[in-house]
Parts: C-alpha cells; sequence; structure tokens
C-alpha cells in the first residue's frame, strides 16, 4: 500500500515535468511556422510538411516520459520502503530530464522553419539538419531514460544510506540533463539558422555542430557517470 | 531496516548532496556551452573560410565554461568518496 503512493507520484512526476519541455518546444515551431506562412503563403504543403516532422521529434521527450509513467503505473510490482524510493526515483529522473531535450528540439525545429520562410527552395536541405540536429539533442533524454529504467529494475540492499544515494543519483541524472539538453538545442538552432542563410556550406556547419553539441553533451556525461555511481557503487 | 545512526545519517544526506550538486551543477555549462557552439555555427555560416580559427576558438570557450561543470563533478566525487565512502 505504501509502494503503491510512491508510484503513482513517481508517475506523475514523470508525465507532469515531462510534458513542460516538449510543449513549450513545438510551441515554438508552430510559431515560425506561421510566421513563415506568412512570408511565404505559396510554399504551405513544405512548411507544413517541415512543422509536423519538426514537432513529431520534439514530441519524443514527452514520449519517453509517458512511456515511464505507464511503466510505473502498471508495470511494476515490487514492494518495501526500498522500492518505493526506486519507483520515486525513476520517476524524478525521467521527469526533469525530458525537459531540456523537449525545449531544446524546439530550437533548431523553430529555425529550420525561419530558414524556409527566407527561401522554401532549401526544404530538403533544412529538414536533414534539423533532424540531425534534433536526434544528437535527444541524447540526455535517452540517459534519464536509461537510468530511469535501471531504477525501475532495481532491487536495492535494504539501507538508509543507499536509499539517499539512488534519490542523489536521480537528482544527479534529472536536473543534469536539463542544462545540455537545451545547449545542445541552441548550437542546432543557430546551425540550422546558418544552413537556411547559406545551404551550400551544409557540410561544413553539420560538422561544427556536431562538434559543438557533442562537448556540451560532456556535463550530461559527468551527471551519468555520477548517477551510475551513485546507483551502484555506493 | 535498523536504527539510523549519527554517522550514517551524514553519509546518506552526502550522498544525496552530491547528486544534487552534479544535477544543479550541470545546468549552466550545457546552457553555456550551447551559446558558444550556436554563435560558433552562426560565425561559419557568416565566413566559412575562417572556419579553422572560429572552431579552435569554440573549442577553447566550451573548455572553459566546462570548467564549472568539472568542479560540480569534483564535488560530487569528493561527496561520494570523501564524505560517503
Amino acid at each position: 500500500m505504501d509502494t503503491m503512493i510512491f508510484v503513482v507520484l513517481g508517475a506523475g512526476l514523470s508525465i507532469g515535468l515531462g510534458a513542460i519541455g516538449s510543449a513549450i518546444g513545438e510551441g515554438y515551431i508552430a510559431m515560425n511556422a506561421i510566421q513563415a506562412l506568412g512570408r511565404q503563403p505559396g510554399a504551405s504543403q513544405k512548411i507544413l510538411r517541415l512543422m509536423i516532422i519538426g514537432q513529431a521529434i520534439t514530441e519524443t521527450a514527452a514520449i519517453f516520459a509517458l512511456v515511464m509513467a505507464l511503466v510505473l503505473l502498471f508495470g511494476t510490482d515490487g514492494s518495501g520502503t526500498m522500492k518505493a524510493v526506486t519507483y520515486l526515483s525513476a520517476g524524478i529522473a525521467i521527469g526533469f530530464g525530458t525537459i531540456g531535450s523537449g525545449f531544446g528540439a524546439g530550437l533548431p525545429g523553430g529555425s529550420a522553419l525561419k530558414g524556409m520562410g527566407r527561401n522554401p527552395e532549401n526544404s530538403d536541405v533544412l529538414t536533414v539538419q534539423m533532424i540531425i540536429g534534433q536526434a544528437v539533442t535527444q541524447t540526455s533524454t535517452i540517459f534519464a531514460l536509461t537510468v530511469s529504467l535501471i531504477l525501475v529494475t532495481l532491487t536495492p540492499e535494504d539501507s538508509y544510506v543507499k536509499m539517499f544515494a539512488i534519490l542523489g543519483g536521480a537528482f544527479a541524472m534529472g536536473f543534469g540533463a536539463i542544462g545540455p539538453g537545451i545547449g545542445d538545442g541552441i548550437v542546432a538552432k543557430n546551425a540550422n539558422e546558418a544552413v537556411g542563410r547559406s545551404p551550400k556550406h551544409m557540410g561544413l556547419l553539420t560538422r561544427t555542430m556536431i562538434i559543438g553539441q557533442a562537448i556540451t553533451e560532456t556535463t550530461d556525461i559527468y551527471s551519468l557517470v555520477v548517477a551510475l555511481i551513485l546507483i551502484f557503487v555506493v | 531496516m535498523e536504527l539510523v545512526t549519527g554517522e550514517q545519517f551524514v553519509k546518506a544526506l552526502a550522498l544525496l548532496a552530491a547528486g544534487i550538486a552534479m544535477g544543479f551543477g550541470a545546468v549552466g555549462p550545457g546552457i553555456g556551452e550551447g551559446f558558444v557552439g550556436g554563435k560558433a555555427c552562426e560565425a561559419i555560416g557568416k565566413r566559412p573560410d575562417e572556419q579553422a580559427l572560429i572552431t579552435k576558438t569554440m573549442i577553447i570557450g566550451q573548455a572553459i565554461s566546462e570548467t564549472t561543470g568539472i568542479y560540480a563533478l569534483v564535488v560530487a566525487l569528493i561527496l561520494i568518496f570523501v564524505v560517503g565512502g
């Protein structure tokens, strides 16, 4: 009975917090789509297509949060204080962890649509660049999902110290994924804007974007390492 | 669950603190490095022939933005292995 309270709380935190980022990101994409339509009403088909692709990828983070909420609600059968803490921690990790990526993935989508407003002929180049940028931005959410799934399946030893270590691991991964997620999005946003202005430099820009995003991810990797140490080593 | 001693209480809170330190510590550097990378992409879009210089500056800028993230990591590891170990 006690465990169930924490399961429900974890599920609520998971989808409640997880919906924030993606919703803002998708709104940003739609806003830019409307601006692009105002400039290029003739290219409405292409603009609509790019908007839907961009929003679909931005939704990934929220879908991960939804899946974890459903796993917590219907896929858990453990009981006891320690299991209760792992379920709550799983919800915290994925809930906070999806905010950054959701918001971040919206940024390149928005700037890709800005580029469409400038010149709808660049549709293909912008779509490819947007998808690469958004895909890399999802890394931090995937780390958070991994930690969250580990926490759901974990059966830890019964100790007071371990309980706080697991909670600490969830905070490390959850909060740690916010910054890099947004940062990756900013890199991809500017890269997409540059591609919109000069599509012939796309190869160079994609390369620089991926280097920039990889370095931005480092703090996320630190968080993952600290979270795994807290979960498994301590 | 056994009775909690004072030493265990300190260890437990140190581990929670390690998680919070690394978690919040990663927010700033992540966003900051994103700004650096983003502006580097913008600059390369404008001046593609200066890409070597821009990339070099980007990496230096991001490395310096990263330092606070490394402080957070160091503090987290100290809390885990020195205080909580």
